[in-house]
């Protein structure tokens, strides 16, 4: 498919088609988004208008002023998770994949097809036994068992994707640091993470992402509705006030606007993670 | 005085040069880097699922889970005859199938648009591929809700207030058994397009663009060409994408439970849904640990095909 031929004007039925199939995608993907903007810029009684109105004939903030309290608080408990789970997966996972990229040992293989094993295996799978797992541990409704927790069920992944990353760097640079008087450590730190830091950035982002949108083990883990992420305080907020729809409609869009900025600001790293997890491993 | 403070330094400096060699040591040794992930793997997913295990076999219940005996088969034999539990598999079976193929083709369609719009240079590309991809990055739970939203099956809800305006009736979204599993299936579409769109896109760009210029020199039509060309070459992302797509969809949980909890009556209760209720609504740990066992035994099939196909490829 060459470009550069035909003017702007000049589109064939081709040309059309995937015009009328972005217009269906934008439709179908964006419009259930802005509709639930639109719920949550309108006064309460202003949702049961008829014929319904798409743009609010008068727009507020009060739905936001009315949810202020609780989803700060909701919000900063994710935010504060999230940041946690990605450093200490970054602390676990990279001597753990420095070792599968730059050591050969016995059993290395199966060691490592073990783990892309349990990459697969969902979290809602385990979380019946996690519910004891935890109680036994004493770390039930805590923050500090919830990230623990979410370390653990991310170690697969990013173990993977941060060897699949080592394995990109030559081990001449090993070799020559090490001749230098580095130790592995310090090549480590010195010489190998520095020219892999888009790599660690996709291993910081999916980690946020997962540990913002994770909800079953957050919904198992933790009872008290201070303690609640964002997703939590969400589901139990629209199970106690099921009718009031702007409300829930503004907790939802509080609950979604930090992830979408994030997205759109770094798409790069969104895409080469996604594809790189699947078809790496 | 003098010689004991520096016998003392002696000690000190012998010390410390034995602990930095100690430390250079097990830097050679690989099990030493591993340990911490390897404390975590057992901690929070091996132990569980040994737990999960040993649930599976015994009659456990949430309401005093210490005590219990060993009832061994009896829990798999019991929920293999049950009728609930094939009602869950046929549900969950109906949802990942329509799931995954709607999925599929939505992602193959806008993979092959964009790769055409983007060669073309046509606006809005990168904007559609955004817009996909922002359903996506939605938390599962939230998605749940903002169907909900759209859904509301009066004539103040915006799907239904569209239908009437084109000149149909209010359709029972959510309170209707098999309208609510349809409306489960397009709301989890519109999760998960994007995923294949992404995966398809990149296995497009593998694809050698003088096979697909030879073949239209030749004459071929552009479904000829998809179909004898591009298809077969994306034969490999395609199996990936199959497998990978139906393990996440087996495993759904926050977008149903948000959407429909389930219901109406247990119209939409998946087998994680299922699981998850028989435990902390119906308080039979062992029941729900055998259910657990069964998805597990599920998953681990999927991914043995889908690292079978991998290690095919290539060595790791």
């Amino acid at each position: 498919m060459s470009t550069g031929h035909g003017s702007r004007f000049d589109l064939n039925r081709y040309d059309l088609a995937t015009y009328l199939v972005y217009l269906l995608a934008v439709a179908f993907f964006i419009f259930p988004i802005f509709w639930v903007l639109s719920m949550s810029l309108r006064p309460e009684g202003d949702v049961l208008t008829y014929p319904v109105q798409f743009i609010p004939d008068e727009i507020t903030l009060a739905a936001y002023e009315q949810v202020y309290g609780p989803a700060t608080t909701w919000l900063w408990n994710s935010t504060k998770i999230a940041v946690l789970e990605a450093i200490g997966i970054l602390l676990v996972c990279v001597p753990a994949a420095y070792a599968f990229s730059r050591f050969e040992f016995r059993g290395r293989r199966h060691v490592l097809f073990g783990i892309l094993l349990f990459q697969m295996i969902s979290p809602v799978v385990i979380v019946i036994p996690m519910y004891s797992v935890m109680n036994t541990l004493g770390l039930f409704d805590t923050h500090f068992g919830l990230i623990l927790l979410y370390i653990g069920l991310q170690v697969p992944f990013s173990t993977w994707l941060l060897k699949s990353y080592f394995d990109t760097i030559p081990d001449q640079l090993d070799d020559a640091a090490a001749i230098d008087g580095c130790s592995r450590l310090q090549t480590l730190w010195h010489v190998i993470l520095p020219s892999m830091l888009p790599g660690i950035a996709v291993v910081i982002i999916f980690n946020f992402v997962f540990s913002w949108s994770e909800f079953v083990m957050a919904f198992t883990v933790l009872q008290s509705s201070d303690l609640f992420t964002i997703s939590v305080g969400v589901f139990a907020f629209q199970g106690q006030y099921s009718t009031s729809w702007t409300l829930i409609a503004a907790v939802s869009i509080l609950a979604i606007l930090p992830l979408i900025v994030m997205f759109v600001a770094l798409q790069r790293y969104f895409i080469r993670g996604l594809t790189e997890g699947a078809v790496k491993g | 005085m003098a010689t004991e403070t520096d016998r003392r330094w002696t000690n000190v400096a012998a010390v410390r040069s034995r602990a930095s060699r100690w430390f250079s040591d097990i830097q050679e040794h690989p099990f030493f880097w591993i340990l911490p992930a390897a404390l975590f793997l057992g901690v929070f997913l091996l132990y569980p699922l040994v737990e999960a295990f040993r649930m599976s076999v015994t009659n456990m219940t949430l309401l005093d889970p210490t005590d219990y005996s060993y009832v061994w088969l009896d829990t798999y034999v019991r929920i293999f005859e049950s009728p609930d539990f094939w009602g869950m598999t046929r549900v969950t079976l109906i949802f990942v199938t329509a799931s995954v193929v709607l999925q599929l083709v939505g992602g193959m369609i806008l993979a092959q648009a964009i790769d055409y719009g983007v060669n073309r240079g046509l606006h809005g590309s990168i904007f559609t591929r955004i817009s996909v991809l922002s359903a996506w990055v939605i938390p599962g739970i939230v998605i749940g809700i903002v169907w909900k939203i759209m859904l509301i099956e009066t004539r103040y809800g915006v799907i239904n207030y569209i239908i009437l305006q084109l000149g149909g009736d209010v359709v029972s979204f959510l309170s209707d058994g098999q309208m609510a599993l349809l409306s489960t299936i397009v709301a989890n579409t519109w999760r998960g397009t994007a995923f294949s769109m992404i995966m398809l896109y990149a296995g497009l760009q593998q694809v050698p663009d003088q096979l697909k210029d030879a073949a239209r020199i030749d004459g071929a039509s552009p479904w000829q060409r998809f179909r004898h060309v591009t298809l077969p070459l994306l034969k490999p992302v395609l199996f990936i994408n199959i497998v990978l797509i139906t393990i996440y969809t087996i495993n759904t949980f926050d977008m149903i439970l948000a959407l429909t909890g389930g219901g109406p009556g247990r119209a939409t209760e998946v087998l994680a849904l299922y699981m998850y209720f028989e435990a902390f609504e119906r308080f039979n740990l062992g029941t729900a640990g055998a259910i657990a066992v069964v998805m597990l035994v599920v998953n681990v099939f999927m991914t043995m095909i889908y690292i079978k196909y991998l290690l095919g490829e290539d060595e790791f």
